[in-house]
């Protein structure tokens, strides 16, 4: 189990990482999402060693690791460029940490041999150690990072956004493959990505890194039906937030007012954010919206065809963006008219309410 | 108005003609082959003119006859054959081949790790090129003053003997430290320690730093990244130092002249003296076997590393 507490990192005035609390569970596939300068990267460094934290610690089943040498700690890193070593053919890459590390090298060079090629076979490289690196294509750049790191047995093993120099067919086989290899070897995955697709398909927990903490950690469902506060919601590409006063039963935000979920229990004057999800707002035009149940004005701007869904946006009445998501194989909007006025509505049971945290 | 102006009805033109010769394909390499010769030109006529045509020269002269005052083009092998017979032409070959190796030696020693702190250690980009500025800054001065200045720092009062006394670590002065071998070395590894430090420095500059990251990761050391990787990713720098030091310490005379004291005599120096008394047949000849020398020798080191793969 690797554990940070209170881990802290800055570069100059600008702090990365702010009190860090973080468990990555024994044997598990664990993702962390975070948008770009997020500090996801120095995370990973942090741990491998290549920098030390200003504050905090970072242990290892209880065992010490800031402070360590990073060749000492057993830790294994997967760079998004891949990294590998240009003047080596791609068995000799994979043999780099048996025949050259420090603690325990493996001196029999049948032995390298027949580690490398088996891991090399796992990755799905059969019969390619001789190739040079320059000579494979960036899939298999990739598998051959990822097997240099696994035959070393590390007890954690770190990617830094692994798929993010793979095209999007690629993409998609190495990350069944990624979960499959992980399961046979039984070594924990800490997987680093922008992607929330990506967060939420890969990991059996998923981690949400936000102004250098982490926001939430959970498993993918529960992270993305009761995200545990705003910014986690942000992060899930799939939310609309509203800050308002809660007043009279309802939140009172520059959109509009809100009806609160039956559940809310914050006190009366509360900054409260409430979230609500992209394909739980429905859309009504302004000639049948005449029951009288409240909603929100907005104008509708454009939409997105992506395929099996349709993400349309509309512009509130103090200008800010609302996205509202249509399954087409039941779609459920009418037909929208662009520049035309609109009226968003939900079901407040849909909405999580959060109070706002302290900045 | 304009459309009747127009020609109503062209007919229409006949396919052209499967004729390769004049495909535009054809004719763009033609002219892009033309342009690229035009542009050669210039480099070839100067080499020709000013390398190729000398050095044929050269040999040519080295089979005139020389009398002691002049020198006739009827042909002979005589300069030749004094040359080769000569035990003290032959021991100079010995001699530069053997200040040539230990030149190399030493610029390696020191420049290598001087490359290996500005290209490595010093990340920032601007601080790489002031310290590569620094390095050259001894350049500012004069080759000759550069090589004097060691006269009063060797001799046997000058600096290092002064200090080495007055710590009490040496009773008399060390008298091999200047017209010596030694002072020449010094001489000239002070001089070319700079063309063995850039190259190296930009080859390291361009190691991908999570290279090194990823091998301390896998687990090594420093001493193993540095054989197993730094050095074989630098050795092309390495060459290209190497080829730099070579072509100026097998053609030095000066660093010679002025601080053995007339006890080295590289092929430099021969060429010097005897082109000085008007023994031009004679200072072709050691002109020829020279150049034979680091021809070879430039051979050999590029055949270590392929350059072309390092552009």
């Amino acid at each position: 189990m690797l554990v940070l507490k209170q881990v802290s990192k800055s570069y100059g005035a600008t702090a990365a990482l702010h009190g860090l609390d973080f468990i990555v569970p024994q044997d598990r596939y664990v993702s962390l999402l975070g948008a770009s300068g997020s500090g996801k990267t120095t995370l990973l460094r942090l741990i491998a060693g290549f920098e030390e934290p200003d504050a905090g610690r970072i242990l290892l089943d209880d065992a010490r690791l800031d402070g360590m040498p990073t060749h000492e700690r057993d830790i294994g890193f997967v760079f998004q460029n891949f990294a590998l070593f240009p003047h080596l053919s791609v068995a000799e890459n994979v043999a780099f940490g048996l025949k050259y590390r420090a603690n325990d090298r493996v001196t029999d060079a049948e032995e390298i041999r027949a580690r490398s090629n088996d891991m090399l076979d796992l990755v799905g490289l059969k019969g390619l150690g001789g190739r040079a690196v320059g000579a494979i294509s960036g899939g298999q750049k990739q598998r051959v990072a990822l097997a240099r790191t696994l035959v070393c047995e590390p007890r954690v093993v770190l990617l830094d956004e692994p798929l993010g120099a793979l095209d999007a067919n690629l993409r998609e086989r190495m990350c069944d493959e990624l979960r499959q290899i992980r399961a046979r070897l039984g070594v924990t995955f800490l997987h680093v990505t922008g992607s929330e697709t990506e967060a939420l398909k890969m990991g059996d927990e998923v981690a949400v890194l936000s102004g250098g903490r982490i926001s939430h950690s959970a498993t993918p469902s529960e992270l993305f039906t009761q995200p545990a506060n705003a910014e986690t919601a942000r992060h899930l590409n799939a939310y609309n937030t509203f800050v308002g006063q809660i007043s009279n039963g309802m939140l009172k935000t520059p959109e509009g007012l809100l009806g609160l979920p039956h559940s809310s229990n914050l006190a009366e004057g509360t900054t409260a954010e409430m979230s609500v999800r992209f394909d739980r707002i429905a859309v009504l035009a302004p000639e049948s919206a005449t029951d009288g149940r409240m909603g929100l004005p907005a104008r509708f701007i454009t939409s997105e065809f992506n395929g099996s869904t349709r993400l349309c946006f509309f512009r509130a009445l103090d200008g800010e963006l609302i996205q509202v998501l249509d399954h087409l194989s039941a779609p459920r909007l009418p037909d929208l008219d662009e520049g035309s006025a609109y009226e968003l509505r939900f079901d407040p049971e849909d909405a999580i309410l959060h109070p706002q945290r302290a900045a | 108005m304009i459309q009747t102006a127009t020609p109503a009805a062209v007919p229409p033109a006949a396919p052209p003609a499967p004729d390769a010769r004049h495909s535009p394909a054809l004719k763009r390499a033609q002219r892009d082959r033309r342009r690229a010769l035009l542009l050669l030109s210039p480099g070839v006529l100067w080499m020709l003119l000013f390398m190729v045509l000398p050095l044929l020269m050269v040999v040519y002269v080295s089979f005139w006859t020389q009398t002691t005052f002049a020198v006739s083009p009827d042909l002979t092998t005589a300069s030749w054959e004094q040359f080769l017979g000569s035990s003290t032409y032959l021991s100079s070959i010995w001699t530069t081949l053997r200040i040539w190796v230990v030149v190399l030696a030493t610029t390696l020693l020191i420049g290598y790790p001087v490359a290996l702190f500005i290209g490595l250690m010093v990340r920032s980009k601007t601080l790489q090129t002031a310290l590569l500025v620094l390095c050259v800054i001894p350049f500012w001065t004069s080759f000759l003053i550069r090589v004097i200045a060691w006269r009063p720092m060797l001799g046997t009062e000058g600096a290092i003997n002064t200090i080495l006394m007055n710590l009490g670590l040496i009773d008399a002065p060390l008298t091999f430290l200047l017209f010596s071998e030694f002072s020449v070395v010094v001489g000239m590894t002070q001089i070319y320690c700079v063309f063995m430090v850039g190259p190296i420095t930009f080859m390291l500059a361009r190691i991908d730093p999570s290279i090194l990251e990823a091998a301390r990761d896998l687990g090594a050391g420093f001493g193993r990244i540095f054989w197993k990787i730094i050095l074989p990713l630098s050795l092309p720098g390495v060459v290209v130092g190497a080829v730099f030091v070579s072509v100026m310490v097998l053609g030095e005379f000066a660093t010679a002249a002025s601080l053995s004291g007339r006890k080295v005599n590289l092929l430099g120096n021969i060429i010097v003296s005897q082109v000085g008394s008007l023994k031009w047949a004679f200072a072709a000849v050691a002109g020829v076997v020279l150049t034979v020398i680091i021809s070879f020798i430039i051979g050999v080191l590029l055949r270590f590393v392929d350059l072309r793969k390092e552009v």
